[in-house]
């Protein structure tokens, strides 16, 4: 599909990932436009509806991201959203999402640099699969009238 | 749902976003939104009149919600937060959509980053409607303060808090005080004695009832909040102290580079190819000598050793070009028949009184060759008709030609670099590090000496490198903030924290161990858990796990960031 512009809801911890997008802006590094920011405080309050809500909603993929293991400012909370995350893969392929829509990435404060790349990548690899059909249960229901 | 009346604020920011995103649409667009009755595009809405404009707003056409599209939240949701207070609102009514640092300055497509501008301002819309009213909450402050490192920041951040009247506990990992300037002869560019800075401040630290210091000591463990931390000390071989203080200030210093580890210029295997360190020895003792216990006749001295340079550091260590001028002055004057050689790659002599410095270094005739940045000059040892011990070659830019100089002992201008222990102390007082190690302030411009961790501040070199008057303007800064709060005696701080809705709770006590920071208390009685909303430092993990979605996580609730979603899409 040629043209397809992706949406892709992206949630990032406040202390690393979101301070690492504000630093590719402060450092001027362009990246594709598809990607529209949530702020939270840490990845350990992304709660898996957040993503399903973000898909039943129209986006075409999500991105999660939070400090690098280690490095979170809650301590460990990088890691529940670590062990959550395989979880919800699971989930997806069992309401036949690509679970390649959804993606977990660790950006630091200092990485502006690797954000961009991350959002690219990302952009490229949706773009690749084409936009995400997630229907609801009345959306299936006028379709089989 | 209530019906609610929606200011939104498109920020110009001069050009800044507006030469990017069509700000005059964006404002547009917001005002089809239901629930907005105004949408402005301005041009610097941080600014007086701008947010005057959103105080008269919310006064004349009774606004109970207010969306700033411009700059990062991180830069001034409290300028704005302000602006809402003082027109009788509660601030936590604001919501902020992030058009510049995350659109108009990483994007080039007008068309794109103007529709994206649009759907991030048509999210905070969304939220803002589910905003609560947060009340203020207060904090004790601790007048007592940490300081972690004993160097010249360490010491005079400690002696301006102490002698204003306050506790402060000095902590050193060494056996004494003085960091790396204990190890420095003469500075630059006054040629002033280090040892007397230095040894002014452990005088006035030593003597100073308020201080207490721990040598051969490390902090251990520092929890807690603002105004509120527990600091655990252990000084070798002796019992742990625990001590309350209300702030920490980083003051861990840097590490010099060491060229032995890769032998760099051969550093290591050449004993006349010596670092800045070893030679500040030498000054001390007064006995400048190669290997052979000989004064050297020609001494060459090597600029930006692991600094600028694609091997080791990108950065420039900002003190060795006025240091290495500072050594032709101090051979010259001990050894007044030497020859002194300045390989340099660009003579950085930025600060007050280096121009002249240079200029002086000139006069005494210390001779300057200039090196490409990235080559590194070729030692090799001198024939038996030469009068030096070694023969360096450089490709000198000043000259264009390639030259051998005569040299008995090479000085290694060695730069700064990120303590090994750097991660450590990160972790330790949770503050972030950048990608050389070195300690990430709050705002670089704006914000330089405090962190991302409230009631924690770093200064001096383990923030980057700096001069000595840069690390004790810093420390003296850092002091400012903290005796700023210990003068009001109670803090307000954020009103975001969880709490439990005792009615929901099922009492399964998931979020008990979840909490890293032990905020969750069970009554047994009442089969309950809730939240100590002191502890709690907001990271919404306990709101996301508990199975029976009895917490809820304030300024952050599942309502909120629905809506946001909607909004984005």
């Amino acid at each position: 599909m040629s043209g397809f512009e992706p949406k892709i809801v992206g949630f990032l911890c406040n202390w690393c990932s979101y301070t690492g997008a504000d630093l590719a802006g402060t450092s001027r590094i362009k990246y594709a436009s598809n990607l529209r920011v949530i702020r939270t405080m840490c990845t350990a309050r992304i709660d898996p509806t957040f993503v399903l809500k973000a898909l039943m909603e129209g986006a075409d993929g999500v991105l999660i991201c939070g400090c690098h293991p280690g490095d979170c400012h809650y301590v460990e909370g990088n890691y529940k959203a670590m062990r959550r995350f395989p979880l919800l893969k699971m989930l997806l392929d069992s309401y036949g999402i690509e679970n390649e829509r959804v993606q977990l990435e660790w950006v630091s404060a200092s990485e502006g640099r690797r954000f961009a790349e991350v959002v690219d990548n990302l952009t490229e690899q949706i773009k690749a699969l084409g936009p995400c059909r997630v229907r609801t249960a009345h959306e299936l229901d006028m379709a089989e009238r | 749902m209530e019906n609610h009346k929606i200011g939104v604020y498109v920020c110009n920011c001069g050009t800044n976003i507006n030469k990017v995103v069509d700000c005059d649409e964006v404002a547009g667009k917001a005002l089809e939104q239901p629930g907005v009755v105004c949408a402005k595009s301005y041009k610097y809405m941080c600014s007086n009149p701008g947010q005057e404009m959103i105080v008269k707003d919310i006064l004349e056409q009774g606004l109970d919600r207010v969306v700033v599209s411009a700059c990062s939240p991180r830069m001034h949701e409290t300028t704005f937060r302000k602006a809402l207070t003082k027109a009788g609102i509660n601030p936590y009514f604001l919501e902020m959509a992030n058009i510049r640092e995350q659109c108009s300055w990483v994007h080039t497509d007008h068309r794109a980053a103007t529709d994206k501008a649009t759907s991030l301002t048509k999210g905070a819309v969304r939220r803002v409607v589910h905003h609560e009213a947060l009340e203020k909450r207060f904090v004790d402050m601790c007048p007592a303060t940490l300081v972690i490192g004993g160097g010249i920041t360490g010491l005079s951040a400690a002696l301006e808090l102490a002698e204003a009247g306050n506790p402060v506990f000095l902590v050193e990992q060494s056996d004494h005080l003085g960091g790396n300037l204990a190890r420095v002869d003469l500075t630059a560019p006054y040629l002033d004695s280090a040892r007397e800075i230095i040894r002014e401040r452990i005088l006035r630290v030593q003597a100073n009832p308020n201080i207490t210091v721990y040598l051969d000591a490390k902090v251990t463990t520092v929890d807690g909040y603002v105004g509120n931390f527990k600091a655990e000390v252990q000084p070798k071989g002796e019992a742990s102290s625990t001590l309350d203080v209300g702030s920490v200030i980083v003051a861990t210093g840097y590490k010099p580079f060491d060229p032995s580890v890769t032998k760099v210029f051969g550093h290591g295997d050449n004993p006349n190819v010596i670092t800045s360190f070893e030679f500040e020895k030498m000054l001390r003792k007064g006995n400048i000598v190669t290997d052979k216990g000989k004064p050297p006749k020609y001494v060459t001295i090597i600029h930006c050793v692991g600094s600028r340079s694609e091997e080791y550091h990108p950065y420039c260590s900002r003190v060795c070009c006025m240091t290495a001028l500072k050594y032709g002055q101090e051979v010259k004057s001990a050894l007044p028949g030497a020859f002194v050689y300045d390989l340099y790659i660009d003579m950085h002599a930025f600060g007050k009184g280096c121009e002249d410095f240079y200029k002086q270094a000139s006069e005494i005739r210390t001779i300057f060759l200039m090196y490409q940045k990235n080559t590194k000059p070729d030692i090799r040892p001198a024939g038996p008709k030469d009068d030096c011990e070694m023969l360096l070659r450089v490709d000198d830019r000043l000259c264009g030609e390639e030259v051998d100089i005569p040299t008995d002992l090479v000085i290694l201008m060695v730069g700064m670099e990120a303590r090994e222990d750097s991660a450590e102390v990160a972790r330790l007082v949770n503050i972030s590090r950048d990608k050389d190690g070195w300690f990430i302030e709050s705002h670089p411009k704006l914000d330089p000496v405090a962190t991302t961790t409230e009631g924690v501040y770093i200064a001096g070199c383990c923030q980057s490198p700096k001069d000595i008057n840069e690390s004790v303007a810093q420390a003296r800064a850092a002091a400012a903030r903290i005796l700023g709060k210990i003068a009001k005696g109670r803090l307000e701080v954020d009103a975001v924290f969880a709490e439990v809705n005792q009615d929901d709770c099922s009492g399964c006590r998931i979020c008990n161990e979840l909490c890293p920071y032990s905020a969750i208390e069970f009554n047994e009685d009442l089969h309950r858990s809730s939240v100590i909303s002191a502890k709690c430092k907001a990271c919404g993990a306990c709101v996301t796990a508990c199975p029976s979605a009895a917490i809820k996580g304030r300024h952050f609730t599942d309502e909120q960031i629905f809506a946001q979603i909607e909004g984005v899409l």
